[in-house]
């Protein structure tokens, strides 16, 4: 089963050779059979690259040690579920689940891609294929999986305790399906490139891609922050970390692309930005990739480094970035302009919005990449952290929030800024009002605090104003406000929830940042302390075994206001014997949108232990903003205007009709 | 052969996904420009709604609207784009595509893979015929064995020692103790025991592994591990004396044939020389060296404290000016019944140091003691 697995790895390396250059060469000569091999070479590739992840999984799962990946990665003890998720928790592993996104991806045009354009799609194809075919030499040539081991060892190191958690079950595969999900729009646009030219249909194919692509983007993101928050023990949501802003950045430049292509789609405008950002967000992609993969960080995602490694993915960068943008160089200027607008439209208001968001991601960029430059030039270790960013990203950040709910209100064309101002005034009232509670009710709000809070209801109200206006509410009767509210399409859904979502995590930012406590003390047991209005009696440590390791338990108990048991948190200290390490198990009771966090310290020798409580204000609405945006997408994906593009059935096939405005 | 037949059966797959499409028929496809078409009669009806809803204003709406007309009008003008290729180049690309696949997987397969070896699952490497597993499948089978079964106390007995020969002594100080716990007390699982533990902690005799000791001393007095170990521990207090008492008591007692004799010869021959020199640079046998020997066969035990020997004499005539170095030679020479050899390191440690130093007169006196004199 396992050199099965490897040969299907190296036959799908093969294949995607075929891929790459078959069809490219059959859309340049005009030979359709040839570009009909894209479509079969590429569901092949994505069986036999599944078959050869299935191979490995089963290696991990039957904690077969005769592979070396797994030797070094799995223990007999482990549970199965981490014995499986323990096949991405590592980078040869993680690379493989990387390139089977990829020929996922891949199957997926062939299979939905009937109605291409045959060149297009062979060319699009063609693309995939390459970036699959140099990924699968990197994994054969760097960082097999399936390397053996003769005589196998009877016992593995053990996978990080760190990832031993469902976590690592999610994350990675929705990241993943996020990051490699951009290599379509990317393969859109330089296929596009290939060609020359952009079809009108051109921004509807590659809308859907981006829009599920962002939407695991999203999910990732908010779950790697979630993960990070409760099993690192640090109760932070977000540490700027390079691995971070190695997802990060993607997802910034992906949001610019999104709301570039609804311009091109729907006005034919804005294509060069759309190609750029789609090239653009895919080489973020492939920079991260290369940022966590080749070991030039050390974070605290915990994974192997090796220089050889390293090399090999700079040269895919450099080959994958540097072509595609010469390619961009040269191709762009054949490019049709499309409709014009006025500088306050619809339109314009979405190149403001690329424009800052693109400022952003250069600004992340920055502060990510310096630390490293600056360590290749001097071999001083110098660090970026939050400080940079927050002056930084902060400022365009904020602008730009506040201008998101004037967006969708614009009209195309020419839009006017005081009607959309006056349809904002209920948005801005009660954005107004939440200022003036916080500042006036809450202790210890500062005005920045309180202007936060404001800018978050701006956007929820602002995504509600947005459905309101749209469905008609207060011009026409409220039976029509209803039917017109039914009929509205999914994509303006779409659009009020992924606001609503910004707003939401923003508000979860503000609330976490601004009125979060936080206490660190030494109890013993019978203790109480109290924090924010919430009563916690320490319970007593109690030792626990696990199927790998061993724990001391805290217990403490959630006193209501009549002292009585209202609820347990439990945090823990666990000791992996294997790899020698130590983790913290947070303890989270959430209450409301809030969550009260408790993680234990060290054991002092006269019994007491070291209690670090927070109390983090409207904290789950950051990750719940994540799932809104991300139901926000899928809403999206729903629309019909997606569909479109496609020839109907009904006409013969290569008639042209004549060209008649309905 | 299962692995080959399923790799040709894979290979002939991906060979046909690129065969077929090149061997059949060229399919009709629609043209570009109908989907454009397409879209733009969408563009029409959508702009139709936005008015409707107020998102554009009917002026900017005929001007779009007038754009789409124009795209339009644009499409149907273009002409149909695209060169056939010679049917030669086509069949040319075809046979190398189709060549490609095989001949770049099996080569590069032949680099990479190990086709002969087949997938070992722990749990089937567990359930083979004991005689053919090897130490640690056995321990690893043992240990499953018991991780479902804690309560075998036989279990733990037998994988006890074991664990000790790999020098997994934590391991083995756990086994002890359940085996003591399920099984009750015996001299060999208590003296077992302190060996585990005093091994966890690097050789040294700790209270525990002394407390161990004594309850396998109390089950059965002549246990010779545990008078060893015991008389080890008064000598690693430096309590020199009743150590070497200890030991030659046990030397007295213990019948001629037993293991134990070499070690606590070694033993005795260690702690004479420490009797000097209560530091010695150049070290002899270390409390692991011993235990190791403690556990080999007499023929081995034999050829191992003559490595050491021999390692010390080595070192000593590179490092020539070590008093206690030499002295300990000379005794373990004369310990082993080399009396020829221990003379003649007397010889050359006077030799080292002159003839009249003290050092000299300190060797000679020392040899004496020892029944060795410097000539014959």
């Amino acid at each position: 089963m396992v050199e099965t697995g490897h040969f299907a790895l190296v036959l799908a390396f093969a294949l995607a050779l075929v891929q790459t250059v078959v069809p490219l060469f059959g859309a340049r000569t005009g030979n359709h059979k040839m570009m009909a091999v894209g479509a079969p070479a590429a569901l092949t590739g994505f069986a036999l690259t599944a078959l050869s992840f299935v191979a490995l999984a089963t290696a991990y799962a039957g904690s077969d040690f005769s592979v070396e990946s797994v030797w070094e990665n799995s223990h007999s003890l482990q549970p199965l579920i981490y014995k499986i998720t323990g096949t991405w928790g590592n980078h040869e592993g993680s690379m493989l689940l990387w390139v089977l996104i990829l020929t996922f991806f891949g199957a997926l045009v062939a299979v939905f891609g009937g109605n291409l354009p045959a060149t297009l799609r062979a060319n699009v194809l063609a693309v995939q294929g390459a970036i699959g075919a140099t990924f699968l030499l990197f994994i054969l040539t760097t960082s097999n999986p399936f390397v053996r081991l003769n005589p196998a060892p009877i016992e593995g190191r053990d996978l990080n305790p760190i990832l031993q958690d469902l976590g690592l079950a999610i994350h990675p595969p929705l990241l993943y399906l996020g990051y490699v999900g951009f290599s379509i729009c990317f393969s859109f646009s330089v296929a596009a490139l290939i060609e020359g030219r952009i079809d009108a249909s051109w921004a509807r194919w590659v809308r859907p891609w981006t829009l599920v692509a962002w939407m695991f983007l999203t999910g990732g993101i908010a779950m790697g922050s979630y993960w990070a928050y409760y099993e690192l023990g640090w109760g932070g949501f977000w540490f700027w970390d390079p691995v971070e802003n190695a997802s990060f950045m993607p997802w910034l430049a992906g949001t610019a692309l999104l709301h570039s292509a609804i311009v091109m789609e729907k006005r034919s405008a804005l294509k060069i930005w759309t190609l750029l950002l789609a090239i653009l967000t895919f080489s973020l992609s492939l920079l991260g990739t290369f940022l966590v993969r080749s070991g030039v960080l050390t974070s605290v995602h915990a994974f192997a480094t090796d220089p050889t490694r390293g090399v090999f993915i700079l040269c895919i960068l450099t080959l994958f970035i540097g072509g595609s943008l010469a390619l961009f160089a040269l191709r762009a200027s054949r490019l049709t302009a499309g409709g014009l607008f006025h500088p306050i439209s619809r339109e314009g208001a979405l190149v403001l919005n690329n424009l800052f968001l693109t400022t952003a991601t250069a600004t992340v960029l920055v502060g990510t990449l310096y630390p490293l430059v600056v360590e290749a030039l001097s071999a001083d270790k110098i660090s970026v952290g939050a400080p940079f960013f927050n002056l930084t990203f902060g400022p365009l950040m904020v602008p730009l929030l506040v201008v998101v709910p004037f967006g969708p209100l614009l009209a195309w064309k020419r839009g006017d800024i005081f009607a959309v101002a006056q349809r904002l005034m209920a948005a801005f009232a009660a954005a107004l009002l939440a200022v003036l509670v916080t500042a006036l009710f809450i202790d210890g709000a500062s005005v920045l605090a309180a202007l936060g809070v404001g800018l978050a209801f701006w956007l929820i109200c602002g995504a509600f104003t947005d459905l309101a206006v749209k469905s008609g509410f207060g011009t026409v009767a409220p039976a029509t406000v209803l039917r017109r509210f039914a009929g509205l399409p999914r994509s303006v859904f779409g659009t009020a929830l992924a606001h609503l979502g910004l707003g939401l995590t923003t508000l979860g930012i503000v609330g976490t940042l601004c009125f979060g406590t936080e206490k660190i003390l030494s109890m013993h047991a019978g203790d109480t302390v109290e924090l924010s209005g919430h009563t916690l009696r320490f319970e007593g440590l109690y030792p626990a075994q696990g199927p790998n390791y061993s724990e001391d338990r805290g217990r403490f108990a959630l006193l209501g206001a009549d002292g009585s048991i209202a609820g347990e948190i439990t945090s823990a200290k666990r000791s992996y014997p294997v790899r020698q390490m130590t983790t913290t198990e947070s303890g989270i009771s959430t209450i409301g949108f809030s969550q009260l966090y408790l993680s234990l310290g060290d054991e002092a020798s006269d019994g007491s232990v070291v209690v670090r409580l927070w109390w983090k204000p409207l904290v789950t609405l950051i990750w719940g903003g994540g799932l809104v945006m991300m139901a926000g997408a899928a809403m999206s994906l729903l629309d019909r205007r997606l569909r479109v593009g496609a020839p109907s059935s009904r006409k013969p096939a290569g008639a042209v009709p004549s060209a008649s405005p309905p | 052969m299962l692995f080959w037949v399923i790799a040709a059966i894979l290979t002939l797959g991906a060979s046909l996904a690129v065969l077929l499409p090149l061997a059949g028929e060229t399919k009709n496809t629609s043209a570009a420009g109908d989907h454009d078409l397409e879209v733009y009669r969408d563009q029409l009806a959508e702009l139709d709604r936005d008015v409707a809803r107020g998102l554009i204003r009917p002026m900017e709406a005929e001007e779009a609207r007038a754009e789409i007309a124009r795209r339009i009008l644009r499409l149907s003008n273009a002409g149909p784009a695209g060169t056939t290729a010679t049917q030669r180049s086509t069949r040319l690309v075809a046979t190398a595509a189709v060549l490609v696949v095989p001949l770049v997987s099996w080569g590069l397969y032949g680099q990479l893979g190990s086709p002969d070896l087949p997938s070992q699952p722990l749990s089937e490497r567990l359930a083979k015929n004991p005689a053919d597993s090897s130490v640690d499948e056995l321990v690893a089978r043992a240990e499953a064995h018991l991780a479902a079964n804690p309560s075998d106390g036989r279990g733990w007995d037998v994988l006890a020692p074991v664990y000790l020969r790999m020098q997994r002594y934590a391991d083995a100080v756990t086994a002890y103790r359940n085996a003591i716990r399920l099984d009750g007390d015996s001299a060999a699982r208590q003296a077992g025991l302190g060996e585990a533990i005093a091994n966890a902690a690097g050789g040294i005799v700790s209270a525990d592994a002394q407390a161990a000791f004594e309850a396998a001393l109390k089950l059965d007095p002549a246990n010779p591990k545990a008078s060893f170990y015991l008389a080890m521990g008064l000598a690693q207090e430096g309590r020199t004396a009743e150590a070497t008492a200890a030991w030659q008591k046990m030397l007295a007692a213990l019948p001629q044939g037993s293991p134990w004799r070499g070690a606590v010869e070694q033993a005795l021959a260690e702690s004479a020389a420490r009797n000097v020199a209560s530091e010695a640079p150049a070290k002899g046998p270390s409390a692991d060296d011993i235990d190791a020997a403690s556990s080999m066969s007499p023929q081995d035990r034999q050829a191992m404290i003559s490595t050491m020997v021999a390692g010390l004499d080595e070192k000593l005539r590179q490092n020539p000016r070590d008093e206690e170095g030499w002295m300990q030679l000379v005794r373990s020479y004369a310990v082993l019944g080399k009396t020829d050899q221990a003379r003649d390191a007397l010889n050359r440690g006077i030799a080292v140091f002159g003839a009249d130093s003290d050092q000299a007169r300190k060797f000679t006196a020392f040899a004496a003691s020892l029944g060795v004199t410097a000539t014959e």
